[in-house]
């Protein structure tokens, strides 16, 4: 394992040179993996039973899980960009699983943890907008005019601070065991790090992940009611 | 407009962990794509049919609920109906034990009756029947007594008086009697 996010392939799209790095390409392997589930799932569906099991009875609690956890935050109103926060509760979680087989996590680079931050943000905006109008540009200008600044710094900050604290959690995790492969010598790097894996990756990574969403799903409530 | 797509595996730029600069914006761009085409067929391919699956499934189960609830709801309103009619059915059956009762008592006392007036009849007509027969029984008797005293006397008086003064005395008895038969 490396600290640093290693650039795998350089791409120049009219003249412009595009980086294709480790957090990239590893996004695809997931977006690859996820698909290919999702696929699966698709095709299992048809032979779906009424009373689960096995397979169908993961696949429906997991997308039922999430869909009241969304509908509880949101609320039934708001529920229906329910499937972007499904792709980003199971990007994060894969991420953070990813690292489990040695591989770096894409939420460990400020890049994804800053574009989904970003597309939170966004989403905010237009919830905003959507559902308040006005109301929405208004309560910057609450309780009066002259707290406009701090109000539109709050504002930007929250996809700032939604970034970098999975980004933070999420590469500390990845010093440490880093630190630990190149540090320890090799008869302890079996055994212990599936300690350090399942603290930073799975506990660490799960609980990030829910605290990503939930936040987010904060943000747009809050900006959308 | 000139476009062209150079692959280069030789002098990458070396690693980092954190940058602000164009490869920064063009990697959150790159990975802003790929989260929309992730959602896009996640939502698609996953989230969107098997909520549809579960929905489908829910509004099925509801329906058979809601079937059972009705059908329940039938066989309680035949229940009652039929606790009802059970009911009427037992008012009926008392009532008409109570008048076949009443009835059965009616025609009881009615054949006592009946059967008391006809005793009484049986018996008035029997009393009637014993004081006819015995007032026969007096008669015979009385003529029996009367018979026998004249044979006793015919043998007293054929012993102690002759024919003539026999004679006499028979045809006197005899016109007393004839005299009292015709009084009764």
């Amino acid at each position: 394992m490396d600290l640093n996010i290693d650039n795998l392939l350089v791409i120049k799209i009219a003249g412009v040179e595009i980086w294709i790095t480790e957090t990239i390409f590893n996004t695809w392997l997931i977006m690859l993996l996820l698909v290919a589930l999702a696929v699966v799932a698709r095709i299992k569906l048809r032979r779906f039973k009424e009373v689960p099991t096995g397979f169908q009875n993961v696949i429906e609690a997991a997308v039922e899980l999430f869909d009241n956890f969304a509908v509880d935050t949101l609320g039934e109103k708001l529920s229906y960009i329910a499937p972007w926060f499904f792709m980003v509760f199971s990007f994060i979680l894969s991420s953070a699983w990813l690292s489990i087989f040695g591989m770096r996590a894409p939420t460990a680079d400020w890049v994804t943890t800053f574009a989904l931050a970003l597309a939170t943000f966004i989403l905010m905006i237009f919830m905003g907008f959507k559902h308040r109008r006005g109301n929405y540009l208004q309560s910057l200008f609450e309780p009066h005019p002259i707290f406009f600044p701090l109000n539109l710094i709050g504002e930007l900050a929250k996809p700032v601070s939604l970034s970098f604290r999975l980004f933070g959690n999420m590469l500390s995790g990845t010093i440490i065991l880093t630190l630990y492969y190149a540090l320890t010598p090799r008869f302890v790097q079996f055994g212990i790090p599936a300690l350090l894996h399942g603290f930073f990756d799975i506990l660490i990574g799960s609980l990030q992940t829910y605290i990503f969403v939930i936040v987010s799903l904060m943000y747009i409530k809050s900006a959308a009611e | 407009m000139y476009t062209m797509i150079v692959f280069s595996a030789q002098a990458l730029p070396e690693g980092r962990v954190f940058g602000l600069d164009t490869q920064t914006l063009i990697g959150i761009g790159i990975q802003l794509l790929n989260g929309i085409i992730l959602a896009v067929a996640l939502g698609f391919i996953l989230y969107k049919p098997v909520k549809e699956f579960m929905q489908r499934r829910t509004e099925r189960i509801r329906s058979k609920i809601n079937e059972a609830d009705a059908a329940m709801a039938k066989a309680n309103e035949l229940i009652a109906e039929y606790e009802r009619k059970i009911k009427e059915i037992n008012k009926e059956r008392l009532a008409i034990l109570e008048a076949a009762n009443l009835e059965v008592a009616e025609e009881r006392k009615r054949i006592l009756d009946e059967a008391r007036k006809e005793a009484d009849e049986i018996r008035k007509r029997a009393l009637e029947k014993i004081a006819e027969d015995k007032k026969h029984l007096e008669k015979e008797t009385r003529l029996y007594i009367i018979e026998v005293a004249s044979l006793m006397a015919q043998k007293y008086i054929a012993q102690s008086m002759d024919a003539e003064t026999q004679e006499r005395l028979f045809e006197e008895a005899l016109a007393q009697l004839e005299a009292a038969q015709w009084q009764n």
